[in-house]
């Protein structure tokens, strides 16, 4: 149960086997029989039935925090959701020595502007996230109306978003939004706006955590202005978004301009800001949050929860309730939430 | 207070009472394992030559020159193993029980462990070894890697059935741990087995062996008098 570091020299009969001492001399004597050398999974005698990711694809290697990394060696495979076959070292490996398996694997990527997973903060309801994802969510919302004049009405939404990484730090999102709303006493569903953005990871701090990422969306009037589904116009929104840690807490942060083509729309501008919290280092454990979500003059508090609902964290959920803090209008209390996948990840391990 | 202590001196002293008279009416169950399985090719060994060697012997079937099989475990249902200590106690004691990586095998190969006993894996070799334990259903129940030679990780094994233990870096290892509260003991290198303090009374026998079949039976102990049975596995 000790962790050992050691350097002697294994005597075995006549011959001697040299007890690796640096984590370089480690991974080559431990690591390196299931995931080569290099990293790259392929031995010339395998051992094992499930064949390790790939890791000189800087596109794994850099997209999640060092804590999964850690916990995948601590705890094994299970620990993350992943092969069985991968065996624990907690019993037998420092927590420096398993920082240093991490470091050593990070450093398999040999392309650089990649930016770090340590910025890889758990998606909020709304604040937009800065780290790049590929990401397909779906993102109910539910307001019930109480409007004096009329009877009470509740109404539907779900945006429908595709996430798409571009190179090393740039995403592309589409998002195509439906409703189903109470109009004039009726129930009406139809698409909304459809929305392209670009985003891009301007900085990204590999040794504290920040991140700070630009882009723009551009909204297209496929939905109906008369029922209250589109603008009537084009509306480009450029944007900003940025997110850190302090201490145990996740802070992000979004700011937004939406600029209408046509000038007797009016122009929104909508800030948010996230905080939250982790239960456990486990990658299906709960996330407490709460987010400021404001739009011009109007300003609501969203306090939620998400929860990791695979092994390996690509699925999760959040739920959350959108009151309105400063403007009070005919809508209460939203309910709001997502389903997001992170559709090149496995679900579960292969057997 | 004092009451309560006497109470309990007298209840442990009459358990001890009911303990010696269990054992003085206990019978016993001997028996030899045989097969006309042969013995398995050596296996070629392809990494960790320096360590392991060239080729190592398969354990999956041990038997002897006249048939007598090893590592067959045998299995009374439904009788609990005597233990005195446990009986005062009122519970059944789970011995740990160790596992050694030693030569690129599990040895040893086959063992009984009670319910809820903690098992030590160990490794005697300068190369990385996982000692991986699987139920029957492929779930895992622990993978601890062993890096070096000396160290020593304990698991709990919990209540799992059968037990197959694997390294994941020398695939030919195997080792087997048949977890159960039931009396059992393993067939020795001469195939013999032997079942002491056993109640008089007829039960089902049971013989697993990771490779080789037996049929249930049932058995009849007669108190004060060995029963000896032979037993073929297929």
């Amino acid at each position: 149960m000790i962790p050992l570091l050691f350097a002697a020299a294994l005597s075995l009969g006549e011959q001697a086997i040299q007890a690796p001492t640096t984590i370089p001399e480690m991974w080559g004597a431990w690591c390196a029989r299931c995931h080569a050398d290099d990293g790259s999974g392929k031995v010339a005698e395998p051992t094992i039935k499930v064949i390790p990711m790939d890791l000189r694809d800087c596109r794994w290697t850099t997209a999640e925090p060092d804590a999964d990394w850690e916990r995948a060696i601590a705890k094994g495979g299970p620990g993350v959701g992943l092969s069985s076959e991968m065996p624990g070292f907690e019993d037998s490996l420092t927590l420096s020595q398993i920082a240093g398996f991490v470091s050593h694997m990070r450093g398999l990527c040999k392309e650089t502007g990649w930016p770090s997973g340590n910025n890889n903060f758990p998606r909020p309801i709304i604040t937009e996230k800065a780290f790049p994802e590929n990401e397909f969510a779906l993102l109910p919302a539910v307001s019930h109306e109480t409007e004096p004049s009329s009877a009470p009405a509740t109404d539907f939404s779900l945006v429908a978003v595709f996430e798409r990484r571009l190179g090393r730090r740039a995403m592309y999102e589409v998002a195509v939004p439906f409703y189903n709303w109470d109009f004039h006493s009726s129930r009406d569903a139809e698409i909304g706006d459809v929305a392209v953005a670009f985003k891009y990871a301007a900085f990204s701090s590999a040794t504290t955590p920040g991140i700070v990422s630009f882009g723009l969306e551009t909204t297209l009037p496929t939905g109906q202005l008369y029922k209250g589904f589109g603008k009537g116009t084009v509306v480009f929104e450029p944007f900003v978004a940025a997110g850190t840690m302090l201490g145990r807490w996740y802070v992000q942060t979004s700011g937004k301009m939406e600029l209408p083509i046509d000038t007797l729309v009016n122009r929104v501008y909508l800030y948010n800001l996230y905080v939250g919290r982790g239960s456990s280092a486990a990658l299906n454990s709960w996330t407490l949050g709460v987010e400021l979500n404001g739009e011009n003059h109007k300003l609501w508090i969203t306090p939620q929860v998400r929860k990791e609902l695979t092994g390996t964290g690509a699925l999760a959920a959040s739920l959350g309730a959108s009151i309105p803090v400063k403007y009070r209008g005919e809508k209460v209390v939203s309910w709001v939430g997502y389903l997001v996948w992170e559709f090149l990840e496995p679900l579960r391990a292969r057997r | 207070m004092g009451r309560l202590f006497g109470l309990g001196i007298l209840g442990a002293i009459a358990c001890a009472a009911l303990a010696t008279t269990a054992h003085a009416q206990a019978g016993s169950i001997t028996g030899t394992v045989t097969t006309t399985a042969k013995g398995l090719a050596l296996v070629r060994v392809t990494i960790d030559q320096k360590v392991c060697g060239n080729e190592l012997p398969d354990h999956a079937i041990v038997v002897d020159g006249q048939g007598r099989l090893a590592n067959a475990v045998v299995v009374l249902t439904g009788v609990k193993p005597f233990d005195s200590q446990a009986l005062a106690q009122g519970k059944r004691l789970a011995t740990d029980v160790t596992i050694v990586n030693d030569k690129c095998a599990f040895a040893p190969r086959v063992q009984i462990v009670r319910p809820n006993a903690n098992v030590k894996a160990t490794s005697k070799d300068p190369v990385l070894h996982t000692t991986h334990a699987q139920t029957d259903s492929g779930r895992t129940l622990f993978n601890v890697a062993l890096p070096i030679p000396g160290l020593t990780i304990t698991k709990p094994i919990g209540t799992a059935g059968n037990v197959r233990l694997v390294c994941n870096t020398h695939p030919w290892m195997r080792g087997w741990m048949v977890v159960t509260d039931d009396a059992a003991a393993i067939s020795a290198a001469d195939g013999r087995f032997a079942l002491d303090n056993i109640p008089p009374g007829t039960y089902e026998l049971r013989i697993w062996h990771e490779l080789l079949k037996s049929a249930p039976r049932k058995i009849t102990v007669t108190a004060g008098k060995p029963t000896d049975i032979s037993v073929q596995m297929k």
